[in-house]
């Protein structure tokens, strides 16, 4: 090592303190770096904060209604008993309202007058008197939603400075509004409409009922197949299977399977269980056994991952005091490995919740108007009725839409702080 | 094999390099060393020899401050290079680094070539204003570890390629490269065979007549060939810092005779 | 009725399971020792009942409706579906079914109110019959069971040999599924080839699926060249990548080296709601938010923005996608060994050195195959597409124009009229055909990466 000497290294005397241009060029080229790193954060940050606000902002007027109150004289000579349910129920609902606005003509403003309720606010009246016809003769002081583009007026949604011509209420309504307004009619309530009607073709009445119970007759379904069927395979490919090509080839199957788009499994549904097996279109039962082949792969992983964390001495320990292994892993293994496969298997419930493609292509976006009664009735879930909203062009459509979105956002954060809720609880308790 | 042989070295009058006064660490609530005081000599091989668990890599992580990486280590004390306070607010632990080397236990090579492997740290310090200097630079580092025959027709090949004892002359050499004033080696033979520690041995042997080393060792005979100083840690602790001739023929402490003699660790 | 089936199945096995266990109990009092215990010969009768009658119970109810749908329709008088294409024909049995589920519209022929009867015959019949095999099966596998019972059957092994393959039938069910879609889809996708032939399907520059409705129209020239579907795929895609890949990767080199310990508390957690909120959100964002302020912004500078513009949808997918490429990333940055990171420092690097030189290149491997797993997303992410991408395939690639993607032009095909036969139903599925192979060629490739890249550092 002769050479070793050949280069001269004069001893730095700088001292740690004092920091040389070249260092402090090094520093900004850190900073920028963090600088870029934060800047990526906030944008994620921010857009989520514009999502949230822009969802709030225009869905919470969807969680009140406008309403009008009046009193309505159940008139014998438009309804009779005999005829109900039938009768001049929406006649009579307009003279009601002609009687508190004087400055309406009850002859040319009738049609105007009468889209100031909602088209529910007849058969309500119908429900009502064919419940109880002694009404008939009598006055009866109901509560009815008012129309959309009323309920915007009142929500404020509607500039009322804007030329006459480019809003959907003219001055005059606008001014019978008001009349109703200042009569103390008008009131705006909690919107329970919004959780108990079902979807209609008016956004005052739309509500989430149906796509709730189909959702879940949906998760229900995806639950009861992909729950038992996932942890099957979970348990027998992690404790059971020999590790050889063909173990191997189903779990690269598998996690291949968990992110195949999911509008293919959309097409196999429609295939398959609608197109071979004649299964009913548009019923939760199918989408549910769709979202359950979607989910299972997302159980299985999760299943093993809490398969594996299991510490081997469990096992070892069982094994020693002469169990089969069948009976160690149902008896000890599974039991402990519980909260991670209910973590998991919520998780992908969640998903499935929020799964939208695949529902679309068997039909669940039809526009039904009463929920299913079972899960092989036509039905909408959650999302599917999000994206019908959402393609709907009535003004009301837009916050109710936000407004379905922020239940179903609802649903999934509760979802979710369940999960997250058991796996801190569970945690390694071992 | 080599003999118990120890270094006769005159150590009084060189300077002291490192000093470090009443340092304590704690790793969260783990008192892992206790009020050590230590003076590292210039041009001097140091070696640090105890037990396992004892504290000696944790205090040899407190000189170049590699232990403000781990989250929930505390250092507290005084440590000084050249009589600057290491841990003073104002003192940047990238500087400091620069001048206080270190090679680790495992060797660690980047995922690069070779040539980039001992490269990074004079690229990085701008120790060459060309090309060829960085060659020379890369080719002088290879050669002080002991791995410039071997490597020299494998430059453009990745480092992780090597054997595990090349690769820790590669990391020394890379160590080398960045030109420090303190090379702290955290048992940097224990991956090696005996040949290979042999060559690394010599050359720290020959670092010596540059910079100050201090070696952590599992190996009493290593320690004795290589070191003038010997420091000896017990259950976090310095024990007894002395030169190596002493601690090996006459050690002032039971425990450290213990320990030399084999009786405990 | 089904109900019925299910009702006597599950009493059957706890009988099965009673049954076994008195005889079992019987042995053993009467002095023999058993090879295995009481509650194991309960179990094997139950297994053994259960298993066998519910897979029978359930194929019936999955295949009664096809065949009775088949037989009716072989009932019919004969010359009523003559000529008929398979909409039609399908419409006609929805039509039987309505009539015998009590839902008459108009006044339907007289053949389609006997078929009417028939259906309803047939599936009394059906039910009766299931009901007795069910019975009859169940009966029969309780007494095989319950002959099976001596003192050294091994009552464990043949339960547990039963449960084993329960659990391989799990395992195998993913099989079945991609099985499933590769036949579904392949099946249809030739059917479609038939019609239309494979090269102008891949070559072709034209797309319009709406022509060919009409009969005379279907072999109208160029119609189906899928090239701008596959074309505006890409566009949005790209659009989608490059907002994703620099915001995710730097937000995870941020979280990964710089982040203190509570900033990434919260980070984390707010980009798994991110990565948790459904795409259909997403998409009512881009027409809600996104796609006005692209226009207005665009009206500013007096640039043309469509309405339907990539941007809009593929900017959306790109933040879809943030927290998936930035976890990915995280992940791999975090499995790059610690003595690498230490290695850098102990030389005088900086952080950002150590992460620029060191750790990322270190991680690439690992971070490629989450990027090629974000981009077979993209490709195959349906409904921001759906809702704020375009309808019109055009070959184009300027991000500002409305573009349309393979999964919109699958799901506007699929949505309301599914006739089999349609040229138009069949191109959906040579287009998910070729999504399929895209992102599982895709899939592959980045599973396998991301796989090696495991194996270095573990
Ligand atoms: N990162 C850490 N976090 C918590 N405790 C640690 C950490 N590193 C070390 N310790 C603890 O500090 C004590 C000293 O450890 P150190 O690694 O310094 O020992 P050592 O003398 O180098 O041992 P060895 O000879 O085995 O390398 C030990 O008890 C160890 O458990
Ligand atoms: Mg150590």
């Amino acid at each position: 090592m002769a050479d070793i000497t050949d280069r001269v290294d004069p001893p730095r005397k700088t001292s740690l303190t004092q920091s040389s241009a070249a260092v402090a060029r090094r520093k900004r080229a850190d900073l920028i770096l963090q600088g870029f790193g934060l800047g990526a954060i906030l944008v994620a940050f921010t857009v989520l904060f514009i999502l949230i606000a822009s969802l709030v902002t225009t869905g919470f007027s969807a969680f009140v209604q406008t309403h009008v109150t009046l009193d309505v004289y159940v008139d014998p000579d438009e309804i009779s008993e005999e005829q109900l349910p039938r009768g001049g129920f929406q006649d009579v609902l307009t003279d009601a309202m002609l009687a508190n606005l004087p400055n309406a003509d009850p002859e040319d403003d009738v049609r105007a007058v009468r889209a100031i309720l909602s088209n529910g606010a007849q058969f309500a009246l119908r429900d009502m008197v064919a419940d109880d016809p002694s009404l008939i003769g009598q006055t009866v002081t109901m509560t009815v939603p008012a129309s959309d583009p009323f309920d915007q007026l009142n929500k404020g949604n509607v500039d009322r400075a804007t030329p006459e011509g480019q809003r959907r209420v003219n001055d005059r309504e606008i001014e019978w509004f008001d009349t109703l307004d200042e009569a103390g009619m008008i009131t705006t309530p909690l919107n329970f409409g919004l959780i108990t009607n079902a979807d209609s073709r008016f956004p005052e009445l739309a509500g989430l009922r149906g796509a709730l119970v189909g959702s879940f007759y949906a998760l229900l379904t995806c639950f009861l197949i992909a729950f038992p069927v996932g942890i099957g395979a979970a348990i027998y490919l992690e404790e059971f299977a020999p590790k050889n090509r063909v173990s191997d080839f189903i779990e690269v199957n598998i996690n291949n399977l968990a992110a195949v788009p999911s509008v293919v499994f959309g097409l196999l549904a429609l295939a398959v269980f609608l197109n071979w097996f004649g299964l009913p279109r548009s019923a939760p039962f199918v989408g549910g056994l769709t979202l359950a082949l979607m989910t299972m792969p997302t159980i299985i992983i999760a299943t093993r991952a809490a398969l594996k964390a299991v510490p081997p001495s469990i096992r070892e320990a069982a094994l020693g005091v002469g169990a089969s292994k069948q009976q160690v892993v149902f008896g000890h293994v599974l039991p402990l490995a519980m909260p991670g496969i209910l973590t998991g298997t919520i998780i992908g419930l969640a998903q499935a919740l929020g799964e939208t493609a695949p529902l679309l292509l068997i039909g669940m976006n039809a526009f039904i108007t009463s929920a299913p009664s079972s899960p092989f009735e036509p039905a909408t879930a959650l999302p599917t009725q999000i994206y019908i909203w959402a393609d709907s062009p009535e003004r009301g459509f837009v916050s109710r839409t936000s407004a379905a979105i922020l239940v179903l956002l609802g649903f999934l954060v509760t979802m979710n702080a369940i999960a997250i809720y058991l796996r801190n609880k569970f945690e390694r308790q071992w | 094999m080599y003999d118990m042989k120890v270094t006769e070295q005159h150590v009084d009058d060189l300077q002291i390099k490192m000093k470090a006064r009443e340092v304590d660490v704690f790793y969260g609530d783990t008192h892992a060393i206790q009020k050590v005081d230590v003076d590292i000599l210039d041009k001097t091989v140091t070696a640090f020899i105890g037990p396992s668990g004892c504290g000696k890599s944790t205090f040899l992580r407190c000189l170049n401050r590699m232990n403000d990486t781990i989250d929930v280590a505390r250092v507290a004390g005084d440590i000084t290079l050249d009589g600057e306070d290491i841990y003073d607010k104002r003192v940047d632990p990238v500087q400091l680094r620069a001048k206080v080397g270190m090679v680790f236990q495992k060797p660690n090579p980047f995922p690069k070539s070779i040539y980039e492997n001992v490269a990074y740290g004079p690229k990085i310090h701008g120790l060459a204003r060309n090309k060829a200097e960085l060659d020379e630079i890369v080719e002088t580092s290879l050669r002080r570890a002991a791995l410039w025959d071997e490597a020299k027709d494998r430059l453009d090949q990745p480092g992780t390629g090597l054997s595990g004892g090349q690769q820790q002359r590669l990391c020394i050499a890379r160590a080398v490269a960045t030109n420090p004033e303190v090379l702290l080696m955290d048992e940097p033979c224990s991956a090696l065979d005996p040949i290979a520690t042999a060559q690394v041995e010599e050359l720290i042997d020959e670092l010596r007549t540059r910079f100050s080393v201090v070696i952590v060792t599992h190996s009493m005979q290593q320690a004795a060939r290589v070191s003038q100083k010997t420091a000896f840690f017990h259950l976090g602790e310095l024990v007894e810092y002395d030169d190596t001739s002493k601690i090996f023929t006459n050690p002032d402490d039971p425990r450290t005779e213990s320990y030399i003699t084999g009786r405990i660790g | 009725m089904t109900l019925l089936a299910f009702a006597l199945l599950l009493l059957a096995a706890v009988i099965g399971y009673l049954v076994n266990w008195r005889a079992a109990r019987a042995i053993r009092e009467g002095g023999q020792r058993l090879h295995s215990l009481m509650g194991f010969h309960g179990l094997f009768s139950l297994l053994m009942i259960l298993v066998p009658v519910l897979t029978v119970l359930l194929l019936w109810l999955g295949f009664e409706g096809p065949v009775i749908n088949r037989m009716i329709l072989a009932s019919l008088p004969a010359g009523e579906l003559e000529g008929l294409g398979s909409g039609a024909i399908q419409l006609i049995s929805a039509e039987i079914r309505s009539i015998a589920g009590g839902r008459i519209f108009g006044t339907p022929e007289d053949w389609k109110l006997d078929a009417a009867d028939r259906l309803i015959a047939l599936r009394t019949w059906s039910d009766i019959l299931l009901v007795v095999v069910v019975v009859i099966l169940s009966l029969g596998i309780l007494l095989f069971s319950r002959s099976r019972v001596t003192a050294d059957f091994r009552a464990r092994q043949a339960s547990e040999s039963i449960v084993k393959g329960l659990m391989i039938a799990c395992s195998v069910v993913a099989i079945f599924t991609t099985v499933g879609i590769i036949f579904a889809l392949v099946f249809e996708a030739y059917r479609f080839f038939q019609i239309v032939p494979f090269t102008e399907f891949l070559f072709g520059t034209n797309w319009e699926p709406q022509i060919p409705i009409r009969e005379d129209q279907i072999a109208a020239e160029g119609a189906f060249g899928w090239l701008p579907v596959i074309i505006g795929t890409l566009v949005i895609s790209f659009v989608a990548m490059f907002i994703a890949t620099p915001v995710g990767l730097l937000s995870a080199i941020y979280l990964n080296e710089f982040a203190p310990k509570t900033v990434r508390a919260v980070v984390k957690p707010v980009l798994e709601i991110l990565s948790g909120v459904p795409t259909v959100v997403y998409g009512f964002f881009a027409i809600l938010v996104v796609a006005p302020a692209l226009r207005g912004t665009g009206a500013d500078l007096g640039i043309d923005i469509s309405s339907n513009t990539a941007l809009a949808a593929g900017g959306v997918m790109g933040i879809m996608l943030i927290p998936f490429i930035s976890s990915f990333a995280d992940d791999a940055l975090s499995a790059v060994p610690r003595s690498l990171r230490d290695g850098s420092l102990a030389l005088g690097a900086t952080r950002g050195e150590t992460m620029r030189k060191v750790l990322f290149p270190a991680a690439i491997p690992g971070i490629v195959g989450g990027v090629l797993l974000a981009v077979s997303r993209a490709i195959g992410e349906t409904m921001i597409v759906v809702m704020a991408a375009g309808l019109m395939a055009r070959m184009t690639i300027n991000p500002l124009d409305s573009v349309t993607t393979v999964t919109v032009q699958i799901v506007t095909l699929l949505i309301g009229d599914t006739a089999f036969d349609n040229p138009k139903t069949l191109a959906a599925f040579a287009l998910g055909l070729m999504l399929f192979v895209i992102t599982l060629g895709i899939n592959v490739l980045a599973l396998r990466i991301v796989r090696k890249y495991r194996e270095i550092y573990d």
